[in-house]
């Protein structure tokens, strides 16, 4: 598999726009040469599948080729840095989870804040749940709460974002419990079920095991679908965690290229072979937004996470 | 508690059965081959082992599937533990140190005009006891990982203070250097950011050092490079010293299979040697050849003859260094704790493929464990039609100048290196390991152990934390299970009677 060297791209892009001149309408005819989609993670994790598939989709609707390049490190931080510092001609995109654009510019030093990128379509939501043993001493938030006065709790969390989000409502109810860090839903597992912890964090790994867990709690913006009984984190506490599945590029890029790949990616969200993935193997549910919608989520996701960043960090 | 995928044996053989039809694919036999050739052609190259072979092979698998990944570096690690004989039969100069017992025997056959009949004692050997390690893995590996479900952080701490020790008091000149090499490694893990709150640590502004020092740079660069290196200058300080001109009479070159098998009693006390070595975590292959070698000298009517070309020598020897390679698969598989370095680097190309190692792999990847037990059966067929096929090649090859060979190696290593994150960073962190490995060798340091820290610290550093949070840092906590007290215990007694030995 060929994969273009960033500085080539850049040096093809350079001279692009000196042949179309500088003042010329040069993206009048984008795409005109290939689009490169950086994903920040590791090859083999869902997101990177899911956006694999998603780029033949994507290049199809679009009319040109979509190359994928993976770009892993710091949870997501180095691919999202380069992007953030590409051109904003559309020919540089990012597919990413929407908690590695928001959640390290507020509590560790990277090179670009929310704002460094352009938002121009959601294609999924993550399905982030708390969850409990299905033989756990509490069915519902409540009950946790109170159970959590009389003992005192662990739970499995898988990054400092997800801890921050519960011990917020350990402080909103004025109970305290331990996170214990795991190294993604692998570890999780053996330690709920092995009744190490007496919760944890799940960002969809418990659709797999069904009745052997229970969902208290959603942490995304609305219900998540294979629970609709469990309350959403913004009914009770009025903060989300950030679950969209989207793709940005860096700010500043033309609104009508913006439309134009917003488009397309409106008709790759109803590919066969993708929806067939989402459907069978992620368990992840379809959800397009275009970019006007999705900025003013993002937008309001931002505040939320501050306020949690304020409650919880000292 | 959980369910294992195979209850019963029946069971485990309908599983295997399975995977057998997964894993018999022409593509997937052509991706064994590849293997298990490039393995023993590295291998054969004076100096180069299996650990080379892999770190410089794994980058190639990105992009096949992950079974024929798996399948490949399987074939990589027997072709690679094997290849190193040839030389040590041929030059009286091992490929690989876990070959060098094999030279005491092997080449006074050789000079006897026997070199054939040792190549194939050797082959046959190496193949049989993989096989037998093999089998055992198989029937090994599901009690083990329900056994493992039992582990929790606490007992993880146990077992990784557990391998230290037993590392360090194997390897090097003395184990306090050992401690010194796994404690450096150890330290080198912390940088990049905090497991548990995410704060920054050593990373001096540096996003490409958030998630720490890459494994497979310090790998290849301590490991492979430094190795290549060395060799390089010794190369250039003293010339090629070879006893590659000569060539021997070819007395007896037959092996007949009834001759080969009456030597079953050596054959089986190996493998059985080779697989408990290589079930421990942290023990090498090296120690699995010289345990297997003196046990057998020990059991022989005539311990004179070995030194003068006895074939037991080379049964006892190859039967047990090949036979680590299945065995260390069972912690690498249920605990996901590596048996060694070749173990390790398998787990970093498991991650690469989307596989965890760890209890869980065996429930959430099931089919393509199972296929990888039927690759790797296949690929012992595989090797031992290849591995006796290529004979005269094989030799050629180690005869080959090294001027020749190594400065492509080490053009593989740099482009190994940056291939995966094609990121020049990870080649300039190899390039400075390759300098330190370079260095700690020349002074009597163990690169391995140097290695096997920094990979084993991470996962010390995370259950450790976990350990403390979970039981709020209280102590007795450890009281409460039998099996963290077990492996303390264990790891002090072998501390101490290390550091006695001094």
């Amino acid at each position: 598999m060929m994969n273009l060297a960033p500085n080539r791209v850049a040096a093809a892009a350079a001279v692009t726009a000196l042949a179309c001149g500088l003042a010329a309408p040069a993206l009048a005819e984008y795409p005109d040469k290939p689009v490169t989609l950086i994903i920040p993670y590791k090859a083999g994790g869902s997101t990177e599948t899911m956006g694999r598939i998603y780029s033949k989709a994507l290049g199809t609707a679009l009319g040109a080729r979509v190359i994928v390049r993976t770009r892993p490190g710091a949870g997501g931080a180095v691919g999202a840095t380069e992007v953030a510092k590409k051109k904003p001609d559309g020919y540089t995109l990012l597919f990413a989870a929407s908690v590695t654009l928001l959640w390290p510019p507020l509590t560790q030093k990277v090179e670009y804040t929310a704002d460094s990128f352009t938002y121009i379509g959601q294609v999924t939501d993550y399905q982030m749940a708390l969850i409990a043993k299905a033989d756990a001493p509490f069915n519902t938030m409540k009950e946790l709460v109170a159970h959590a006065k009389k003992n005192s709790l662990s739970y499995a969390d898988q990054g400092a974002m997800q801890r921050a989000f519960i011990d917020y409502i350990g402080v909103r109810e004025g109970v305290k419990w331990i996170g214990i860090p795991t190294k993604g839903g692998g570890e999780m597992v053996p330690f709920l079920l092995g009744g190490k912890v007496n919760f944890a964090w799940s960002g969809g790994v418990h659709q797999r095991y069904g009745n052997k867990m229970k969902v208290l709690l959603s942490f995304n913006k609305g219900r998540l679908a294979a629970s609709p009984k469990a309350p959403s984190m913004p009914e009770l506490y009025g903060v989300s965690m950030p679950s969209h599945a989207l793709i940005a590029g860096p700010k500043g890029m033309d609104p009508a290229v913006v439309a134009k790949i917003s488009a397309a990616m409106k008709t790759a969200t109803a590919d066969p072979a993708f929806v067939g993935l989402m459907k069978n193997k992620l368990r992840f549910p379809i959800n397009y937004v275009g970019s006007k919608e999705l900025t003013a989520d993002i937008e309001k996701t931002t505040e939320g996470l501050k306020q949690v960043v304020k409650a919880t960090q000292k | 508690m959980f369910q294992t995928p195979t209850g019963a044996p029946c069971a485990m053989i309908d599983s295997l059965i399975a995977g057998f039809g997964e894993a018999l694919t022409l593509w997937n036999l052509l991706f064994i081959a590849a293997g298990i050739t490039l393995g023993i052609v590295i291998g054969v190259i004076p100096g180069l082992g299996s650990v080379t072979a892999l770190a410089v092979l794994i980058p190639v698998t990105y992009y096949m599937s992950p079974l024929a990944a798996i399948a490949f570096l399987v074939g990589v690690n027997k072709g690679g533990t094997s290849g190193g004989a040839v030389p040590a039969i041929l030059l009286n100069s091992p490929g690989t140190p876990e070959a060098a017992a094999t030279a005491l025997d092997g080449y006074p056959m050789a000079k006897r005009g026997e070199s054939l009949r040792a190549l194939k004692f050797a082959l046959y050997s190496s193949v049989t006891g993989d096989t037998i390690s093999d089998v055992l893995l198989i029937v090994l590996v599901v009690p083990f990982a329900a056994v493992a479900l039992q582990f929790g952080p606490l007992e993880y701490t146990a077992v990784l203070l557990f391998a230290f020790a037993l590392l360090a008091g194997i390897s090097g000149d003395s184990p306090i250097k050992g401690l010194l090499a796994i404690a450096l490694g150890v330290f080198l893990s912390t940088l990049g950011l905090d497991p548990v709150d995410g704060s920054q640590r050593m990373v001096f502004n540096e996003v490409n050092l958030y998630d720490g020092l890459p494994l497979i740079s310090i790998a290849v660069g301590a490991l492979a490079m430094a190795s290549v290196l060395g060799q390089i200058f010794d190369l250039w300080r003293g010339g090629e010293r070879r006893g590659s001109k000569e060539e021997y009479a070819r007395v007896r070159t037959r092996l007949p299979a009834r001759e080969f098998f009456g030597h079953w009693k050596t054959i089986g006390r190996s493998a059985l040697i080779g697989s408990g070595v290589g079930m421990l975590p942290g023990l090498g292959v090296t120690l699995a050849a010289f345990l297997s070698y003196g046990a057998a000298r020990r059991a022989s009517k005539t311990p004179e003859s070995f030194g003068k070309g006895n074939p037991e020598g080379i049964i006892a020897t190859e039967a047990a260094n090949s036979a680590v390679v299945g065995a260390n698969l069972v912690p690498t598989i249920a605990l996901g704790v590596p048996g060694n370095i070749a173990a390790a680097l398998l787990i970093g190309a498991f991650i690469i493929h989307g596989i965890v190692p760890g209890p869980f792999m065996l429930q959430q990847h099931g089919e393509l464990i199972y296929a990888l037990f039927a690759s790797m059966l296949m690929a012992n067929g595989v090797h031992l039609l290849i591995g006796r096929i290529g004979i005269p090649l094989w030799a050629t090859i180690a005869r080959t100048p090294r001027a020749v060979i190594l400065p492509p190696v080490l053009v593989l290593c740099i482009v190994g290196v940056y291939l995966p994150n094609q990121s020049l960073f990870g080649v300039g962190v190899m390039l400075v390991f390759a300098g330190l490995g370079l260095v700690m060798q020349r002074l009597g340091f163990s690169v391995v152990c140097l290695v096997i820290g920094f990979l084993l610290g991470g996962m010390l550093e995370n259950s450790l934390r976990q350990s403390l949070r979970l039981y709020r840092a209280d102590i007795t906590a450890v009281f409460d299970s039998p099996i963290a007290i077990a492996f303390l215990a264990l790891t002090v007694i072998i501390l101490v009677r290390a550091i006695r030995r001094v």
